[in-house]
């Protein structure tokens, strides 16, 4: 995977939407390649980590799939805290689920990290025959919003490696001063961490 | 095969069909990963060391079975309903009761019988006294009353009953989604400030398993979140769940002072793994028999024993928590531990001989200490959240 030159970053990302959306079945087929018509309710959260290797980098992501019940909500900036990449998940055969990603867009947008990469994911892209949100008008919003835009299949597989590969890619590297909160961290012991304030030194 | 009847014995109906498993040594030293369903139906997946522990489990199942038959031939049919002490007894008989209080609460931290819970609990619960205040036809009424409503609830709780334990052999039938549905729907309606909340599909789920009857199981439900749990564990914000988790912080500080610190210089927040166990009361975590042992104290002590619970889980793995440099380890070592719980015995000596005395009292003090500082933050993020909207929308 990665040569010994190779930067290995680890990257938290959080995973954020309307309740069967498709966020779950997203990271199990990323993570383990699979697909369950139906797959457990989350509860809280759930944990899991995957690495990808891009151009110069070896990407750890640990990803936090959250549980999409309005409910929940109070609980979610624990999980986006500190992350460096989102992916905010809406069906694409329910147009009460963009609305709902819009909301997650502009909290992240004031609550979350200035620096983090956000992704929009039109989940449940084989079902064509049942489609209420157009492509163009995920697309457009994601534009103006600065979110890169992809539509996926978590039951096909389509565009989900990518989705992760695309945002492994946009990952700021190593460069402290414009990221000051440490949202991309260098793969050592946190006693270093505290004690290096500067990562460069 | 799992008709109306066969729910009554589920249990024991698991207990008889599955053989005991006798690994291969061939597989022992392999040491491969077999599949396996435990006494309740689940399938789970371990090693050959797992099935081994599940099987002496099986075994000290049957002798705890005999030590309660024992007494309930000593001390007569529903002796342990007889545990209160009051003040109109005679003192020789208030001296019996007080006995009995002591011997439950022991034989309560060994396990209940799963052939006896359903009885055990109903009584000691509270459940009981609940369902005798009402009339006998509340539950029926209830259920025909709102079976066409359509609400938010019962959408989601309808999207909820296939993700619901999935492939479980009575649970994932059209028998057991119909069954769930109605216990979750006519709670949804009892109490409207609740609603539904993801997460009580599972304690639903397993409540059905373990209870004789569909009824049962709602008033199981309903004397947990009425009387048993913290107020307000499920309502709008989880704001119960959240003086919890506080709750337990503290707790892990004072008990694992170490644990604590390392933990906070990794910003590991507790919460991150304690939401779930204490939303799904660890169904979705621990062996199906282990989560039944903690239910087992539950109902009889109350909501301190998930704490309890909690913070047993932390104090076994302890020293191998002390090495993680990340919060992915932390979570790994913690899931793999609370998977691999086979044996119930192991995590009560932890939870009640080694965690130390935790009086009701003190724990009851912290909540009271911890409710003004969540509402405060969950309302000071609401207004937030708000206004940010609005400058979005203008």
């Amino acid at each position: 995977m990665a040569s010994s030159g190779n930067k290995s970053i680890n990257a938290k990302l959080v995973l954020l939407g309307d309740v069967g959306a498709g966020k779950s079945s997203l990271v199990l087929r990323f993570v383990k390649g699979q697909f369950i018509e139906f797959q457990e309710s989350t509860i809280g959260a759930a944990f899991s980590s995957q690495t990808v290797a891009v151009d110069d980098a070896t990407v750890k992501f640990e990803i936090w799939d959250t549980a999409g019940q309005e409910r929940y909500h109070s609980l979610a900036p624990m999980y986006y805290r500190g992350a460096a990449a989102a992916i905010i998940v809406y069906d694409i055969t329910n147009q009460a689920s963009l609305e709902r990603a819009k909301k997650w867009v502009q909290e992240l947008q004031s609550q979350g990290n200035s620096n983090m990469v956000m992704a929009l994911a039109g989940n449940k892209a084989d079902l064509v025959d049942s489609r209420k949100v157009a492509t163009e008008e995920a697309q457009a919003y994601a534009q103006e919003n600065g979110l890169f835009f992809m539509e996926t299949s978590a039951k096909t597989a389509t565009n989900v490696n990518d989705i992760f590969y695309e945002i492994a890619k946009r990952l700021p590297r190593l460069q402290p001063a414009q990221n000051p909160s440490g949202m991309v961290l260098l793969n050592r012991p946190p006693a270093e961490k505290a004690a290096g304030a500067s990562c460069c030194s | 095969m799992y008709g109306t009847q066969s729910k009554r014995d589920l249990a024991f109906e698991y207990q008889a069909q599955v053989p005991i498993l006798r690994p291969s040594i061939h597989a022992r030293r392999a040491n491969i990963t077999v599949k396996f369903q435990d006494i309740y139906g689940f399938t789970v997946e371990g090693n050959v060391d797992d099935v081994n522990v599940l099987n002496e489990v099986r075994e000290k199942v049957r002798q705890q079975g005999r030590v309660w038959w024992a007494l309930e031939a000593s001390k007569g049919a529903n002796w342990y309903l007889e545990t209160h002490v009051s003040s109109t007894l005679k003192s020789s008989l208030k001296f019996t009761a007080l006995v009995n209080q002591i011997t439950l609460k022991r034989l309560i931290r060994k396990g209940i019988p799963p052939n006896l819970r359903p009885k055990v609990w109903f009584a000691m619960s509270g459940a009981a006294k609940k369902k005798s205040t009402v009339p006998d036809s509340y539950y029926n009424d209830l259920t025909s009353a709102v079976v066409d409503k359509v609400t938010p609830a019962t959408k989601q709780i309808d999207h909820d009953l296939p993700r619901t334990f999935p492939g479980h052999p009575w649970l994932d039938t059209p028998e057991g989604h119909a069954a769930l549905r109605r216990v979750l729907v006519g709670y949804s309606f009892r109490d409207s400030d609740v609603g539904y909340c993801q997460g009580l599909n599972y304690v639903a789920a397993l409540l059905l398993l373990v209870m004789k009857t569909e009824e049962d199981a709602f008033w199981m439900l309903a004397v947990l979140l009425e009387n048993v749990l913290v107020n307000d564990c499920y309502t709008t914000n989880l704001s119960g769940c959240h003086v919890e988790q506080r709750v337990f912080k503290d707790l892990l500080t004072k008990k694992c002072p170490r644990l604590a610190a390392h933990l906070e210089t990794l910003e590991f927040d507790v919460s991150l793994v304690c939401t779930e166990w204490f939303l799904c009361l660890f169904s979705k975590s621990l062996p199906s028999e282990t989560t039944m042992r903690v239910w087992d104290v539950l109902f009889y002590e109350g909501a301190k024993v998930l704490l309890h619970t909690a913070l047993a889980i932390f104090k076994m793995k302890e020293e191998e928590l002390l090495l993680t440099y990340h919060v992915g380890d932390v979570i790994n070592i913690i899931q793999k531990t609370t998977h691999h719980l086979f044996d119930p015995d192991e995590l009560m000596t932890v939870a009640f001989d080694k965690v130390g005395f935790m009086m009701t009292t003190n724990i009851s003090k912290q909540r009271k200490k911890q409710e003004p500082a969540v509402m405060a933050e969950l309302d000071q993020r609401f207004r937030r959240l708000n206004s940010t909207g609005e400058e979005n929308d203008k």
